[in-house]
């Protein structure tokens, strides 16, 4: 059986946990702590440390499932965890203010992994605030980063069908990315 | 300094004057009762620092987000063995050793760096009592 480590990553209330949730097959491990900060997400509870689920693919590829806080002086989780993963799933909430350059911002802050592994866009809450469309959030990726294409989707978090094609695609980009490394030299 | 207007008991602990002079009280005491303590900070569930004792040892703000990461994986650890509830963590190190838990009843952490000269049993006395006196001040 073959394994992924994925990262979900994006600002406070973008719906990482919620996605976790949706897709692993275990018992989530989670971190929530009562949330203070109710000026940046007001939400009863926010993850402090990681989430963590698993999910098996085709009954052969098994993905670990990483959840980072999103706050940024939760930095240091986003280093230890970002070292063991090969694929970032950068979740960014549509209601957000200044949402487009947030995620550039959160993309710049995971740079070493997107540019090592692969990386795949979730917009959430798009029925929370219609605006910006995913040609804005492409447009801005495009300029910010023009030597990669990433892929950006609309998707639900709660909904564990969407979230699962967004992972498979992420999934298959990483295998393409491994298939393409030039073999290492034999000694 | 300003503090919001909000009505103390609605204020979270980061910005309720109450709890930030119980804070400061209680790390006051608390340094009195052991002089190896090099560090000690109180600090919100969501890694907020309350205060701070000795800040020249640490940057309090990124100590009070790390130690609020390592209380929950700790407490995910102790919720996922079924061993009950999580009662401290200790970090042994070679110069020092970091005791933290929980003010009983609060969402608020004491995390207390002491050096080498402090036993690990007698830091953790000390750390019981502040909590304990920490949730007297603020009940």
């Amino acid at each position: 059986m073959s394994e992924h480590v994925v990262l979900f990553a994006g600002p406070m209330g973008s719906g990482k946990t919620t996605a976790i949730g949706s897709l692993s097959e275990i018992d989530v491990v989670s971190t929530e702590a009562t949330n203070t900060d109710r000026a940046t997400a007001n939400k009863e509870t926010t993850t402090v440390a990681l989430d963590y689920g698993e999910i098996t693919l085709d009954d052969v590829t098994k993905v670990r499932l990483y959840g980072v806080p999103g706050q940024k002086r939760f930095d240091f989780m986003w280093s230890i965890l970002a070292g063991r993963a090969r694929g970032l799933l950068l979740l960014i909430n549509n209601d957000a203010p200044d949402s487009v350059n947030l995620l550039v911002k959160y993309l710049g802050d995971f740079r070493e992994l997107h540019e090592r592994g692969a990386v795949i866009i979730g917009v959430t809450k798009s029925d929370v605030a219609s605006t910006p469309t995913v040609a804005e959030y492409s447009a801005a990726l495009t300029a910010a980063v023009p030597e990669q294409l990433i892929p950006v989707f609309t998707v639900d978090p709660r909904n564990a069908d969407e979230m699962r094609t967004l992972l498979l695609s992420l999934i298959a980009s990483v295998e393409m990315r491994e298939l393409l490394a030039p073999a290492p030299e034999k000694i | 300094m300003n503090y919001p207007l909000a009505p103390a008991a609605a204020a979270p602990s980061h910005l309720n004057p109450a709890h930030i002079e119980a804070g400061n009280r209680t790390l006051a005491e608390m340094q009195d009762l052991a002089s190896s303590l090099t560090f000690a900070a109180m600090l919100t569930d969501d890694g907020f620092e309350i205060v701070h004792l000795n800040g020249t040892h640490a940057d309090g703000g990124r100590f009070a987000s790390m130690s609020s990461s390592v209380q929950a994986l700790s407490d995910a650890v102790a919720h996922e063995l079924k061993i009950g509830t999580n009662e401290y963590v200790i970090i042994a190190s070679e110069l020092g050793h970091v005791i933290q838990l929980r003010v009983q009843g609060h969402p608020i952490v004491l995390a207390a760096l002491f050096d080498t000269h402090e036993t690990l049993g007698k830091g953790l006395s000390i750390a019981r009592i502040a909590a304990r006196r920490m949730a007297e001040l603020i009940a």
